[in-house]
């Protein structure tokens, strides 16, 4: 599902982000990128979401080159992967119902399978019912669910989830992470960034250590040490 | 999988809907630029009328030899009417010369009295064709007549032509450069508003890419908006001029509205507005073009 061959990023500040990563993610795998904050998991969910450009190296996703000159289908690629964020990054002035919609708007779907398809995300999520709340009315852990739902509906490949339980309580938590290993059962690919060792821990996961932009191959609580 | 057709349409409306504000600021913008245009070339258009209104009245008036007789006055006006440059020549007796000069006189016309019309001249009022009311061409026009023996005198009021001339010049150079300048800074103004406006839409547009949007998919409603936006925006600026256009003559004095009698003062021409909620509706859809190749970088 994803190669990282040498992947170097560096920005113009000349911070290097990412230095000579190597990866290999199977389809159907969840995986853990641990690290502390600036450690460049982002910077790594970012490249795979095509938000950002390596300086050099090779990814491909899914069997596509998105390193290649002239890739210009990033909308296409994003329509198979599901992005999860720690700030939720939902449309405040909108439902919930609308928040998920809009995901399935964008990729032409008919109003009634729109429909179709929200309630049955909601009641899989949890929140069924709530669909006419406004977002803001929500809890954290219910925004970070609906994320969730707006990321899965179109049944992505991959997830990438960039420290989806940074800003929720043990419960809260507990609840999200239910949703990501019932998706991961159902053979979604996942790439779940996090700061959290109790997460990688309890969840026993492979997991990758990140240090300053660089692969480490210290001890990682999950179930893989060092290069995968 | 494509959104249905027509569903830019509706997305852009809902856009305009949830983000009223913003978009009651950009007609505004638009509404008050264009409004200052369209007066602008108001003020143009009727100094332009007023212009070719004074350019009719640009002649050439021919003093014909005393000694020519009548029948050769026949054929002098078929051969001038020949010349170039001529549109049409009317023969004036010395009998309609001073009949001519009792109107003028009016009041005063017994200083005419024990003058027999023979002291005036018969003469030729030579009309010229409109691209000929200038002072080269009147030239080029004079210069065939005086070949004609018995023309004596050729008068076309050659300083007042060339001062006119020279006015004409200047104002229609002015109205190309101010109209220029004021459409540049309403390309300025309008891009910019419409840039403010969208970015208060960044969030969306960020969350619109993030679920796999197409560029055709968030650019269209946004040109729509554009569109439509410029279309509002100078459809209330032509109305908004009809008014004031409407309210200066209610309001004008008394001796300013006699004056304005001789003088019709014109509203646009309705191709003119055709071309303003054109150009609106052009300068909506560049600005929104503008604007989303900023956010989508």
């Amino acid at each position: 599902m994803i190669e990282m061959a040498h992947v170097f990023k560096t920005y113009p500040s000349k911070i290097a982000a990412l230095s000579d990563i190597n990866l290999e993610v199977s389809p159907g795998e969840f995986i853990f990128i641990a690290g502390p904050s600036g450690s460049g998991k982002t910077t790594l969910l970012h490249i795979l979401f095509c938000s950002e450009k390596p300086s050099s190296g090779q990814v491909i996703v899914n069997g596509i080159d998105i390193t290649q000159k002239g890739f210009k289908k990033i909308y296409q690629l994003r329509r198979k992967i599901g992005m999860v964020f720690q700030d939720f990054k939902l449309l405040r002035d909108r439902t919930a119902g609308e928040n998920i919609a809009f995901a399935l708007e964008v990729t032409g779907h008919p109003q009634k399978e729109i429909q179709r398809r929200v309630s049955a995300i909601l009641e899989w999520v949890g929140l069924l019912g709530r669909e006419r709340d406004s977002v803001l009315t929500l809890s954290a852990g219910e925004q970070q669910r609906i994320a969730i739902a707006r990321a899965v509906v179109n049944n992505p490949l991959l997830l990438l989830a960039d420290e989806p339980t940074g800003n929720l309580d043990d419960q809260m938590t507990s609840d999200v992470m239910t949703l990501f290993i019932a998706l991961h059962r159902q053979g979604t690919t996942v790439v779940f960034a996090t700061q959290s060792r109790d997460l990688i821990r309890r969840y026993r996961y492979p997991a990758i250590q990140l240090l300053n932009g660089r692969r480490v191959n210290g001890e990682t609580e999950g179930g893989v040490k060092g290069e995968r | 999988m494509k959104p249905p057709s027509g569903y830019g349409l509706t997305r852009a409306f809902q856009n305009m809907w949830r983000n009223l504000f913003p978009n009651v600021t950009t007609i505004g913008v638009i509404t008050i630029s264009v409004l200052i245009f369209s007066t602008f070339s108001l003020i143009a258009f009727n100094l332009a009328s007023f212009l070719e209104i004074w350019e009719e009245k640009i002649e050439v008036i021919v003093y014909l030899n005393r000694k020519t007789s009548i029948n050769e006055v026949e054929s002098l006006l078929e051969k001038s009417r020949l010349v170039e440059g001529v549109e049409s020549v009317k023969y004036v007796s010395p009998a309609d010369a001073m009949a001519f000069m009792e109107t003028r006189l009016d009041s005063q016309k017994n200083l005419l009295e024990g003058i027999q019309p023979t002291v005036l001249p018969p003469s030729f009022e030579v009309r010229l064709k409109k691209d000929y009311r200038n002072p080269g061409k009147i030239k080029e026009v004079v210069s065939q007549l005086k070949r004609f023996p018995q023309f004596e005198e050729i008068q076309y009021g050659q300083e007042w032509v060339e001062t006119f001339s020279v006015l004409v010049h200047i104002l229609r150079l002015t109205q190309w450069m101010l109209g220029g300048l004021l459409l540049v800074a309403m390309v300025f103004i309008i891009s910019n508003t419409l840039q403010l406006a969208k970015s208060s839409r960044r969030e969306e547009i960020e969350i619109m890419q993030l679920v796999g949007a197409s560029p055709s998919f968030i650019q269209i409603p946004f040109y729509i908006e554009g569109i439509v936006q410029g279309l509002l925006g100078s459809g209330l600026a032509i109305i908004f001029l009809y008014i004031l256009h409407k309210a200066v003559f209610l309001y004008l004095p008394l001796q300013m509205k006699e004056w304005l009698t001789r003088i019709p003062v014109l509203f646009l021409p309705s191709q003119t507005i055709a071309g303003i909620l054109l150009g609106g509706m052009v300068l909506g859809f560049f600005g929104s073009l503008v604007a989303s190749v900023r956010f989508l970088k």
